[in-house]
């Protein structure tokens, strides 16, 4: 899953923490780009380009293009030099350059850029980045520009992690359990459902990347049940479950509110062979016996 | 009678004397007719514009949203000069759609429509339109699913016969004629459609300006180019009755996407005390001022669930008319549970306007769910169980602490922070 990442455009973020740091990945992946002949940009505001360039051969340090904000990032000395105008228009020149064929550009890190840029021009800027331009329509997936953004997720609040991953195509998650690296990919195509998926990994010192299957899980304590547990269809004093008889019986039973023919039939012959009813009444002291109808002096 | 004998030269008839009136301009009745004498404001003529039609409530003026199920629990439809405002789901999947349905509504009908975006080209926006439907096609979709409801409730009930005679509680959609149309999501729309439908289209990458002045204003430079747009467009094409030359009314739709996320420059998603947090109360403000002066209907989707000052995201409820709410059940914990299997997500109106009334027009049907099949999007009602567990009438604590969150200091706040401190 991992690999089929990167045939995915758009902007992917590696969401690390203290305890799984996110720049091993970040490096293994700039450097399966490079390997596989895709032009890289690399933004490196946080580490030295020494140490960025560390661990890798000399034909991808070869390839990987460097942008260094990290030793003059306000550009005190020769003003003009390298990269005038801050990390702003660092990030505006990375969109000019790539005008052909499929880029990579990793950014080291989005946090150092959250807290030197406003918020809503970095997602404006970052949106920029990650649209193609130049091919109006639908790219083929191969050449379209992918931008890797690495983000410590402790350092920012909700707002900015909620704005970043919404404009986000894919984001990867780093967690991991007893020294083994995880990464949760949530993988957010347009008018899709989004994809969900836990890969283990680790990478090796030359930062290639190994896929690696679920470590078995550990006996978890497991609270056995000391309850015995009770059968509860036992020692009832009614009957769940009925017999082929009884439930014949059931269905054939008339109820009270079903017109059937035989009761309409016993009300159309009132009195045959029936007893009828009588009323049996004994007038009482405050009875008033007067058959007239009270109603009769009423002029209505 | 002398005044009659001498005004009544030429006119013999009963009426004369009003007509006479009207010539020598003594009194101010006039005659209401199709062929009245004067200006055109003493007689109204109702007008009548194609896709449009009167509520049988309030004699509003109602176009349909493109969904005939939304339309009937929103009052009949959307009122012309009235915004609707639409919360987005979390990954912003449904919100899209109903976008879709309301501009596409507006092609088939013939209005004119206004696309709005930071995100998308509306040029690509108006490809991906659904494309409408031919009605005998989903009569007979619709005519399938009643009949498979049929065979399972063949067997008749025995003891509590009289629920027979009720009508069946299928929560189906309305199949109304004329106003709304269905549409089918597996296709697109027509390109002749589009050709022939006026269009105009705002795509912010392309009307800002490169250099990213703070703003002396409190309204974003985004939300500024885009009401002076709008507000162009209604006065060159004559929305607001300002051209007199134009003799076809017609309405104007405008989609607004995506309003209030990060690239539109506003910063209400990013942070808590933001420094134009008032920038889109403002814009909404402007907007509503500028439809209720013209024949035109907005649709916004705002994605709320990124707004982290909850007294802004009450103030934009407040500020439109209609406001509906999506929940996706993808992701949450709805989505194992068996009350909801059957549906993709929650529907929530959660504010109707009350124009020329005294009550609101709300359905009595509060619980609504939606499902996206493969060509239609449905709205149905959610048939719940009773709550008959323990913890019925006891609110979580959970629930309150979130709800009773305190605006915090901007860089205290650490990621993950749904614990609340106890004290």
């Amino acid at each position: 899953m991992l690999e089929s990442l990167l045939a995915v455009g758009g902007l992917m973020l590696l969401r690390d923490s203290v305890e799984w740091e996110g720049r091993s990945l970040l490096k293994a992946l700039v450097k399966k780009s490079a390997l596989r002949g895709e032009q890289v940009h690399v933004l490196g505001c946080e580490v030295s380009e020494e140490e960025f360039r560390e661990g890798f051969d000399s034909n991808i340090n070869s390839r990987l293009v460097y942008h260094d904000l990290f030793r003059d990032p306000l550009s005190w000395s020769k003003p003009g030099k390298a990269l005038p105008g801050g990390p702003l228009e660092a990030l505006r020149a990375l969109d000019k350059r790539t005008v052909s064929g499929p880029a990579t550009i990793a950014l080291d890190s989005l946090s150092w850029l959250l807290h030197h840029l406003p918020c809503p021009t970095l997602c404006q800027t970052l949106h920029a980045l990650s649209r193609q331009d130049s091919c109006p329509g639908d790219t083929p997936p191969g050449e379209q520009v992918r931008v890797l953004g690495l983000l410590h997720e402790e350092l920012h609040g909700p707002g900015p992690l909620g704005a970043l991953s919404s404009l986000a195509q894919t984001e990867v998650t780093l967690s991991g359990m007893m020294g083994q690296a995880s990464a949760q990919i949530l993988c957010r195509r347009p008018r899709q459902r989004p994809t969900h998926q836990t890969q283990w990994f680790s990478i090796l010192p030359d930062f290639s990347l190994e896929l690696q299957a679920e470590p078995p899980l550990e006996s978890q304590p497991r609270s056995d049940p000391h309850t015995p547990s009770v059968d509860p269809t036992t020692h009832l004093t009614f009957n769940l479950r009925l017999s082929k008889k009884e439930r014949e019986a059931k269905d054939s039973l008339t109820l009270p509110f079903q017109f059937s023919s035989e009761k309409q039939q016993a009300l159309l012959r009132p009195g045959l062979g029936q007893a009828t009813s009588h009323i049996f009444y004994e007038p009482d002291a405050y009875d008033d016996l007067d058959q007239e109808d009270p109603d009769d002096d009423l002029d209505v | 009678m002398a005044a009659a004998g001498t005004s009544g030269t030429g006119t013999g008839s009963t009426g004369s004397v009003v007509a006479a009136a009207s010539t020598n301009n003594v009194t101010s009745f006039q005659r209401r007719g199709p062929r009245a004498s004067g200006a055109d404001s003493g007689c109204s003529r109702l007008v009548s514009i194609a896709g449009t039609r009167r509520s049988v409530r309030n004699g509003q003026l109602l176009v349909s949203t493109g969904l005939p199920a939304l339309d009937q629990f929103l009052g009949g439809g959307l009122a012309v000069g009235t915004v609707l405002l639409i919360e987005e789901d979390k990954y912003n999947i449904y919100s899209p759609l109903l976008f879709n349905y309301f501009l596409a509504e507006g092609i088939v009908s013939g209005h004119a429509l206004l696309v709005a975006s930071a995100k998308e080209d509306p040029a690509d926006i108006l490809q991906k339109l659904p494309a409408p439907l031919i009605d005998h096609s989903y009569k007979k979709e619709c005519d399938e699913d009643i009949c498979g409801h049929k065979m399972e409730s063949d067997i008749k009930m025995k003891i509590a016969w009289r629920y027979q005679l009720f009508p069946k509680m299928e929560g189906g959609p309305v199949l109304s004629s004329g106003f709304g149309h269905d549409y089918d999501i597996s296709k697109r729309i027509p390109q002749e459609l589009i050709e022939t439908s006026k269009w105009h289209g705002f795509f912010l990458p392309e009307k800002i300006s490169s250099t990213f002045n703070v703003e002396s204003c409190s309204l974003t430079s985004g939300y500024m180019k885009l009401l002076q747009f709008i507000q162009n467009i209604i006065y060159e094409e004559g929305f607001d009755g300002s051209n007199p030359q134009k003799k076809q009314k017609n309405i104007l739709r405008i989609g607004i996407q995506n309003l209030g996320s990060p690239l539109w420059g506003d910063d209400i998603c990013c942070a808590e005390n933001c420094d134009a947090s008032h920038s889109l109360t403002k814009f909404l403000y402007i907007l509503r001022a500028l439809l209720r002066t013209s024949l035109s209907v907005c649709i916004i989707t705002v994605p709320t669930h990124l707004i982290q000052n909850k007294a802004v995201i009450a103030r934009v409820t407040n500020l439109s008319d209609t406001v509906v709410g999506l929940e996706s059940f993808i992701g949450s914990e709805k989505e194992t549970n068996p009350l909801y299997k059957d549906y993709h997500g929650l529907i929530h109106i959660r504010q109707i306007p009350r124009l020329n009334n005294l009550i609101y027009d709300i359905s009595d049907v509060k619980d609504l769910a939606f499902k996206l099949k493969k060509k239609l999007f449905t709205i149905e009602r959610l048939h719940l169980p009773p709550d008959l567990s323990d913890t019925v009438s006891r609110s979580s604590k959970q629930d309150l602490a979130e709800s009773a969150k305190l605006l915090g200091p901007g860089c205290g706040m650490t990621a993950g922070g749904k614990k609340h401190l106890d004290f």
